[in-house]
């Protein structure tokens, strides 16, 4: 044969080989992928940003386009207020959670604090509990003639008027400072305790002090981890609902959250309005998350070397002591004293302050729990079930999307694995309550709306980055060469998945799933924005019985989310260890 | 406590412990001004602990040690300074170079530390990066330096404020061959140059042969030798620092006559044929019928391919070749005679294929006899 003869089929064949090369199922799914992700993702997005541009006209009937909604949200009596307050509470929340965080860190992971290692699953629970039960809690603590700790106070103490006040804006700082502290915890501990101990001891031997060693090298170096833990906690500061609406709304401390709430959904909502509150709020979020992910999280110092140490334990002598009444304190004020006091109060048929022995009842239980008794209270009973349903069902929707995402950024080469990367980051950088606006005005006249699955769909938009963070951490881990081997031995792509990839993956998907069991049961600030009567969540429940009803019947839903809520953090700890938490 | 003028660094009687474990063991050593020494073994001898405990980094349960002429540790008169009260400098394996700071703010660090004024410590930082050989890369950030780099900027930050001693915990482990060879003759260079005290950590007994004025050895928690290069090379102690130091064969047999400084040694035949009878030295305390290690330098051995004349008093040993390896200047080759091997050095030009008989001679005076 000439090369002539051969050279049109030549030619044939390789047009063939390169269409054949681009249909693979590896390409074709991770296009597929990507815009499922980037409809979930952008679409919402994108109609709460057109949607803050239309002006519901004075009657309500119709819309023009316009920046009215901006203007509004200066001119308006109490938004430019909110906004103040917000920054407020996120400032000083951020101040009393990383220096919480880092403090517990440096005792748990630097000093010779007795029973640190024992101490330190405690010191995390905050991290897993919802944060507007601990307000509920704290209400009950601290309100100035209820409150447990007043009551006891005039008591005990013999102290006239009350000790503390919680309802206000310094209460939210408060609650929302010590239940955020695990995150920045999370992000310091893990460089303080991996860090080569002769970066430290080089500045000893060149003549530095304890004192000046830890100012010059050890927290420049554990800074960016501090950094990214204060942008994270101030983010979630600002996009928490559920202490704000608990402790400060009430009592004239309005806040962004709490405002697009009112705003927005009620009777005469203004989900124009709302949508423009959103946009100003996600564009503060996504700004500082953007600088977080950008510019300190790979600043990161690589301190690790190959050697194997154990990092410098500092002896604290006497003072050894005074950091374990501290690391106990911090325990007692964000775990222990919250869910004592709940079950003080869900025990009580109605709460003045005192402890009644006589009077005490599981009535508020069998009417919270008890779905199929009469007197049972609907939005608490329907937010059990549906959490349980959003929660199992949500988890592990998320985690195969999660799956298959990381594995498409990590292990191939398709089309759209840049966009799905960026995709992955995006939800991080907005608080629920915006995401959910944004499913809200996109879904509200679909079929989808006012049932779970409005609910499930922002849910797993806005948290399924940490199931994926969790595999992907795994995933850097593991060798490609185990993959690769598999093909070489004559595998399919999808065979290899499921014999050699997801066997190897099982602690990271077991991890994630549980982390995101463990998010989507306790989830307020999506749920609020789109329950409607019958899709009730557990912490739609709480927020029912705490507006409507009283604060016993809300304590005893409380202490019942907390207790699956520690269930879960059990399996969590169980399975996962503490390494699966520092992605 | 009355020290002699010269002495740096005095450690007596160091002991520690990590648990149930002795990490080192009645360690005594005196080191005078200027000179170098080596503390040599394989790793968890104790050599890096006795460094840190100089250091300050751990704490001994017994001992003392004294640097210039202060006490910086002794727990039986309940005295401890912190590492960074006892004026040292040290160099570590992983360079801890920190990677929030310039070359110059490291290298800086300890003069700022001791509040020197700030132009003393633009020239003296400058000086010792040029001795260092840095000096253009000041204003770097550490983490865009190699691992000579990084491990240069330590060196100048250990000794631009002239510390009493300087410590050097297996500093040339983390670099690659080409370059731990130039950062050693470097050190060596600099040492010199600036005359400080040294005390370097080392497993790797070349480095420990090229640099030190006196070399340690030691094994087990315990100073097995201290002595010059040449004198732990030519006369090791016992057959773990004959073993350790420097390439050896050991030939384990008995001691059944000694005439004057000669040794009659029968090492008895590992596969069944006849032992071997050979002549040595050393050993002065040993009788007839002690056990005796036979150290053979392959270099000491010669190599003959025909029976040899033996009149002069040398040794001879029949044997078969194992292998030749190519060592680019010689060829190391092994022998087997009598089930033992021996080590030996070939020349290039000689042509040996495994299995061929050949002949090793050597002076008696060159198998050192060793008691243990």
């Amino acid at each position: 044969m000439t090369t002539e003869t051969l050279s049109p089929t030549l030619q044939r064949s390789r047009l063939n080989n390169r269409l054949r090369a681009m249909v693979t199922q590896e390409n074709m799914i991770t296009v597929v992928v990507a815009l499922i992700v980037a409809g979930a993702v952008i679409v919402p997005l994108a109609v709460l940003f057109v949607s803050s541009f239309k002006v519901l006209d004075p009657l309500g009937w119709d819309t023009v386009w316009g920046f009215g909604n901006y203007v509004e949200m200066f001119t308006d009596r109490i938004i430019p207020k909110a906004f103040l307050n917000t920054l407020i509470i996120s400032s000083g929340a951020t101040v009393l959670a990383t220096f919480l965080g880092v403090t517990l860190a440096w005792i748990n992971a630097r000093t010779n604090c007795p029973g640190r290692d024992y101490l330190e699953p405690y010191n995390l629970i905050p991290f897993f509990l919802s944060p507007f039960i601990g307000a509920i809690a704290w209400h009950n603590l601290g309100e100035p003639q209820t409150g447990l700790l007043n009551n006891w106070a005039r008591d005990i103490l013999g102290i006239e008027g009350a000790l503390i006040n919680v309802d206000n804006i310094w209460g939210v700082i408060w609650v929302t400072g010590i239940f955020f502290a695990p995150l920045v915890y999370l992000f310091v501990v893990g460089s303080l305790r991996r860090m080569d101990p002769s970066l430290e001891d080089s500045a000893r031997t060149t003549g530095a002090g304890l004192v000046r060693t830890t100012m010059t090298v050890t927290l420049p170096l554990v800074m960016p981890g501090i950094l990214s833990g204060a942008i994270i906690v101030f983010v979630t500061s600002a996009g928490e609902f559920g202490v704000p609406f608990k402790l400060s709304a009430p009592y004239g401390w309005e806040t962004l959250t709490t405002q697009i709430f009112s705003k927005a959904v009620g009777d005469d909502a203004n989900h124009y309005l709302g949508a423009a509150m959103s946009m100003a709020l996600g564009i503060i979020t996504v700004l500082l998350i953007w600088v977080q992910q950008r510019y300190i999280a790979p600043r990161s110092f690589t301190t690790v070397t190959g050697k194997g140490f154990r990092p410098n334990v500092l002896d604290l002598g006497p003072w050894k002591w005074v950091a374990f009444g501290y690391n106990l304190m911090f325990i007692a004020v964000a775990v222990v004293l919250p869910i004592v006091c709940l079950i003080i109060v869900s025990l009580h048929p109605v709460w003045t302050g005192k402890m009644v022995w006589a009077d005490i009842t599981t009535i508020n239980y069998v009417k919270t729990l008890f779905w199929w008794r009469p007197d049972a209270i609907a939005a608490a009973t329907n937010g059990i079930i549906n959490s349980l349903i959003l929660a199992f069902g949500g988890a592990s929707i998320a985690m195969v999307m999660a799956l298959v995402i990381s594995y498409m950024i990590h292990r191939t080469k398709g089309f759209g694995v840049r966009m799905l990367d960026f995709l992955s980051v995006v939800p991080i950088g907005f608080p629920g309550i915006v995401l959910a606006m944004g499913v809200l005005v996109t879904y509200i006249q679909t079929p989808i709306y006012a049932t779970l699955w409005i609910l499930m769909l922002a849910y797993i938009t806005r948290f399924f980055p940490y199931g994926q963070r969790n595999i992907s951490s795994i995933m850097l881990a593991i060798s490609e060469e185990l993959d690769q081997s598999s093909r070489m031995a004559g595998a399919s792509w999808f065979t290899t998945l499921r014999r050699i990839t997801i066997p190897l993956l099982k602690p990271g998907l077991f991890a994630g799933w549980i982390l995101l069991f463990i998010i989507f049961l306790r989830e307020l600030s999506i749920s609020i924005i789109l329950f409607t009567t019958g899709t009730e969540t557990l912490s739609v429940g709480v927020y029912y019985l705490t507006n409507f009803e009283n604060e016993p019947l809300t304590a005893a839903l409380s202490m019942a989310q907390t207790v699956l809520l520690l269930i879960a953090i059990y399996a969590f700890r169980r399975f996962a260890g503490r390494e699966a938490l520092t992605a | 406590m009355n020290m002699k003028s010269d002495v740096k660094v005095s450690i007596k009687h160091l002991h520690k412990h990590f648990g149930a474990e002795t990490a080192v063991k009645d360690f005594n050593l005196d080191i005078t001004q200027g000179e170098f020494v080596t503390l040599l073994g394989p790793s968890g001898c104790g050599k890096t602990t006795t460094l840190r405990c100089v250091a300050g980094l751990e704490r001994p349960e017994e001992g003392e040690i004294q640097i210039g002429n202060e006490t910086v540790v002794a727990p039986a008169k309940d005295i401890y300074l912190f590492p960074e009260h006892r004026n040292i400098g040290m160099v570590f394996q992983s360079y801890a170079v920190w990677p929030h700071m310039t070359v110059f703010d490291n290298v800086a660090y300890g003069l700022r530390v001791r509040r020197t004024s700030s132009k003393e410590i633009k020239t003296r930082t400058m000086r010792a990066l040029e001795l260092v050989g840095l000096d253009h890369l000041a204003e770097r950030f550490a983490t865009k330096l190699s691992g000579g780099q990084r491990q240069r900027v330590a060196l100048a930050r250990a000794i631009v404020y002239e510390p009493d001693v300087i410590l050097f915990d297996e500093p040339l482990s983390n670099l690659d061959a080409k370059l731990r060879e130039q950062m050693r003759d470097e050190i060596v260079r600099l040492q010199k140059e600036v005359g400080i005290t040294s005390i370097f950590v080392t497993h790797d007994q070349s480095e420990a042969l090229v640099m030190s004025d006196r070399v340690v050895v030691m094994d087990k928690a315990v100073i097995q030798q201290i002595g010059g290069p040449e004198d732990i090379y030519a006369n090791p102690v016992n057959s773990f620092v004959a073993n350790f130091i420097g390439v050896t064969s050991l030939l384990e047999g008995k001691l059944t006559a000694r005439n004057g400084g000669v040794c009659d040694v029968e090492v008895p035949s590992a596969n069944g044929s006849d032992p071997l009878q050979l002549r040595g030295a050393g050993a002065p305390g040993a009788q007839p019928g002690d056990g005796i290690f036979l150290n053979l330098r392959p270099e000491d051995v010669q190599l003959h391919l025909e029976a040899p004349d033996v009149s002069d008093g040398k040794n001879v040993i029949e044997g078969q070749v194992i292998d030749t390896i190519y060592l680019g200047s010689f060829l190391e080759g092994r022998v087997r005679a009598s089930g033992h091997e021996i080590g030996i050095q070939i020349d290039h030009y000689e042509n040996l294929s495994p299995g061929q008989t050949v002949w090793l001679t050597f002076q008696p005076e060159h198998g050192l006899c060793l008691t243990e």
